[in-house]
């Protein structure tokens, strides 16, 4: 069922906002309205959470790996609400080790860098302050291409100079030219033709000398480097307190962006609350403090609340599937309890097959022991589990293990695909009838008792009436029933329209949404197709199994195929049955009475990503 | 070994070639899409793996179709059935729904598939959406399956 709400209306002052905030966040039953001039939310919460995810991932690399199903932190709810002064020092001690470890690590890529422009550098004798030469001889260092440097040793020697060739670095050959100074100007040209320009090497006094104080000062960087790659590896061991501060942020930044509107003395704040829970709200608002206005009305005329549903422990868990779809609208008849026992059983039809059901009841089962699923994925899985039951019946009945068929109760699919084709449309015209049920029932409470019989009883005659035309017993009855439910459609489809051709116009139209109705309910011969795929791949792994056994290699390979193809199996029949069960819900079931459109009731309340709180009050319906 | 069984052989064989190449396309198209998402938003792994595997389907309904001719022809059991040529005509025709449709819907669905990616990466509350919307592609691929399979199993006497 769909639950009531409330617009709920609480003035506080201001210097309680705080407090009261907490609260709300605390007690989960709020979902603020925010007000049409709100305030932009304050960045500096929002800075900080930004921190903590940072360093969250900037020790990420050194942090030791947790197992697949390690279990999460518990913590109490106060504890969530109240950072404590110990993990922002951690956080500020992270970003600092954090900083100094980029710091290292772009110097140690500096020195390299210097160093390698320095090596070819390396066989130079003589201090780079010489290089200014003397009277009669001109000395001029610089680079060539590698390819050129011959080429520059013979023009060197032809212009009466020396070209010394030295080691090749990333900027090319460098290159020492001693000049004749009468001679230097024509020398430089034919060099500079040659490809050579002048550059000083990259140190001061001997090269040699220089490239000893920068490995020495790599050294140290390096040192430094490892040194705070250490700090920040021991600072990862604190990763708990980080996850904590970083979900202690985001709860502190959805608090500060609480939409308040403000007065000079008091802060207001409108939010839907549930009916029900009225006096939970009031509760935790009074407990902190003795000075507030809190009041509830029914929404008012245009308003539209958000949507909480409440349904019993097995239709909830299918309330995901309905709220992929579009979640119903506050006012709506909810769909769930009419969905959830449909989807289950034709989820079961779709597997079909016990040993898989089993594996399904096993395999889920220990998931959810170790894993813990929450929120709506956690609902998925359990909507999977319970599944695993029908799985187990339906395979029973229709005699399935594993793919081998032994001893079916009704029929084996694979033996007889005309009885399950059959089976299956029955199925699906029961699944239809049953959404145009509620849809009947919708419109006699709304007092419209004859569109109920218009719209929804005559294409069930009709349906039913044609199916009976199959049986030879009841083949008079059948026609009977069809032409009956025919009529009703064809005088009634057209009675909006205006104007005698209209309303014929309008009946003809009606009758021809039967194309409708049949594509539906061939539609759920998509069962049969899932149950046999999965039955006959089943069959093949076993077949396969089969085929190397004989020795003992052959037994251990066949072992091997039966885990892996069935597993495979399992998991594409899951697959399947998860979205064409979806499927018939939403196009062939859902169409015949749903609508939904609502939105979700998203409350202030304390959301964490890395840990469990142990003591937040049971948020039904809070998602 | 008969006409009609080498027919028969080459229409088990068509219907695990076709609809095989179809989805091997349809999963490489939604592959690449969903590859590109996952560069930027590591957390959609799941959710898109689920629509990159829609597109299979089809390469396992043209196997079950080849594998249930096997069977109907006594291929698997060692001692195949002298099919007449009629027969093996008839065996032939029953898997070309599966094998001309399996193809291309596979590759329709590979195309729906990667713009529910696309739609998944901006909006990943939507994904269910964009799986009911791939999914409804397969509706004719389920069809020629069934077409098939009642064809070969019983529409054909042997």
């Amino acid at each position: 069922m769909i639950v009531p709400m409330k617009k709920a209306t609480l003035i506080v002052l201001r210097e309680d906002r705080d407090a009261v905030t907490s609260a709300l966040q605390r007690c989960g039953e709020l979902m603020p309205i925010p007000p049409g001039d709100a305030p932009p939310p304050e960045a500096g919460q929002a800075a900080e959470s930004l921190r903590a995810r940072q360093a969250l991932s900037a020790i990420r690399p050194y942090q030791e790996k947790r197992g697949m199903f390690a279990p999460r932190r518990e913590v109490s709810a106060g504890e969530l609400l109240a950072p404590g002064e110990e993990a922002k020092d951690l956080l500020g001690r992270i970003e600092a080790a954090s900083a100094a470890c980029e710091e290292e690590k772009a110097r140690l890529g500096e020195l390299d860098a210097r160093m390698a422009e320095l090596r070819p550098w390396l066989r130079m004798d003589i201090p780079v302050e010489a290089l200014a030469g003397t009277r009669s001889a001109g000395v001029y260092s610089g680079y060539i291409e590698p390819r050129s440097a011959a080429l520059l040793a013979e023009t060197a020697e032809a212009q009466g100079g020396t070209a010394v060739l030295l080691d090749t670095g990333p900027q090319g050959t460098a290159v020492l030219l001693y000049t004749y100074r009468p001679e230097e100007e024509v020398l430089l040209e034919a060099a500079a033709a040659a490809g050579f320009s002048q550059a000083l090497p990259p140190c001061s006094g001997l090269p040699a000398e220089a490239l000893k104080e920068l490995e020495k000062r790599r050294a140290e960087a390096s040192a430094a480097w490892e040194a705070a790659q250490a700090a920040l590896g021991a600072l990862a061991k604190k990763r708990d307190e980080l996850e904590l501060l970083c979900d202690q942020t985001e709860a502190a930044e959805e608090r500060a962006q609480t939409p308040y509107g403000e007065t000079v003395q008091t802060v207001y704040l409108e939010g839907w609350v549930r009916a029900d829970r009225t006096e939970r709200l009031k509760k935790a608002v009074d407990r902190v403090t003795d000075c507030c206005v809190l009041s509830f009305a029914d929404p008012a005329e245009g308003e539209t609340p958000p949507t909480v549903t409440q349904n019993n422990r097995f239709v909830s868990q299918f309330e995901t599937i309905t709220d992929m779809f579009s979640r119903p609208q506050n006012g709506e008849l909810d769909p769930n309890p009419v969905m959830a026992p449909w989807y289950w059983i034709i989820f079961g039809l779709m597997m079909g097959d016990a040993g898989y059901g089993l594996l399904m009841l096993l395999g889920i089962g220990l998931f959810k022991k170790f894993k813990k699923p929450r929120g709506d994925f956690g609902k998925l899985v359990n909507v999977l589990w319970f599944s695993s039951i029908p799985t187990i019946f339906w395979g029973v009945i229709f005699g399935s293990y594993f793919g081998e068929t032994w001893h079916p109760i009704l029929f084996a699919p694979l033996d007889n695909p005309m009885a399950m084709l059959v089976f299956c449309m029955v199925i699906g015209v029961l699944h239809i009838f049953s959404g145009m049920a509620v849809k009947m029932t919708a419109s006699i409470r709304e007092g419209r008792f004859w569109d109920a019989i218009f719209d929804q009883l005559s294409w069930m005659m009709l349906i039913v009436g044609l199916g009976l035309l199959f049986l030879p017993q009841t083949r008079t009855a059948g026609g009977v029933l069809a032409i009956v439910g025919a009529a009703i459609v064809l005088l009634t489809a057209g009675r909006e329209k205006k104007g005698f051709f209209g309303k014929v116009i309008g009946g003809f139209g009606g009758l021809y949404g039967i194309t409708g109705y049949v594509s539906d309910i061939l539609s759920y011969s998509r069962i049969l197709a899932l149950s046999l795929s999965s039955g006959v791949v089943g069959m093949v792994m076993n077949l396969l199994a089969g085929m190397v056994q004989g020795s003992v290699i052959g037994f251990a390979c066949s072992l091997l195929i039966y885990a892996v193809g069935h597993v495979f199996n399992l998991a594409m029949g899951l697959l399947s049955a998860y979205v064409h069960d979806s499927r018939l819900q939403y196009i062939e079931f859902f169409n015949k009475f749903y609508e939904g459109g609502g939105y979700a009731f998203r409350p202030l309340q304390i959301n964490p990503r890395f840990v469990d709180v142990t003591d937040s009050r049971e948020n039904q319906g809070g998602n | 070994m008969t006409l009609g069984l080498i027919l028969a052989i080459i229409g088990a064989a068509l219907a695990a070639i076709l609809p095989g190449i179809g989805s091997a396309y349809g999963v490489q198209i939604g592959g690449q899409a969903a590859a590109g998402v996952v560069s930027e938003k590591p957390e959609l792994f799941g959710k898109l793996l689920v629509l990159q595997a829609l597109p299979g389907t089809q390469g396992i309904y043209g196997f079950l179709i080849a594998v249930l001719v096997m069977v109907r022809t006594g291929m698997l059991t060692g001692a195949p059935a002298a099919l007449s040529t009629q027969q093996g005509w008839a065996f032939f025709a029953a898997c070309l729904p599966m094998a001309v449709v399996g193809l291309l819907s596979a590759i329709s669905q590979g195309k729906a598939a990667v713009a529910a990616i696309h739609m998944t990466a901006k909006q990943p509350d939507s994904s269910a959406k964009g799986i009911t919307m791939t999914a409804l592609v397969e509706t004719y691929a389920i069809l020629a399956l069934l077409v098939s399979v009642l064809m070969v199993f019983i529409g054909i006497p042997v």
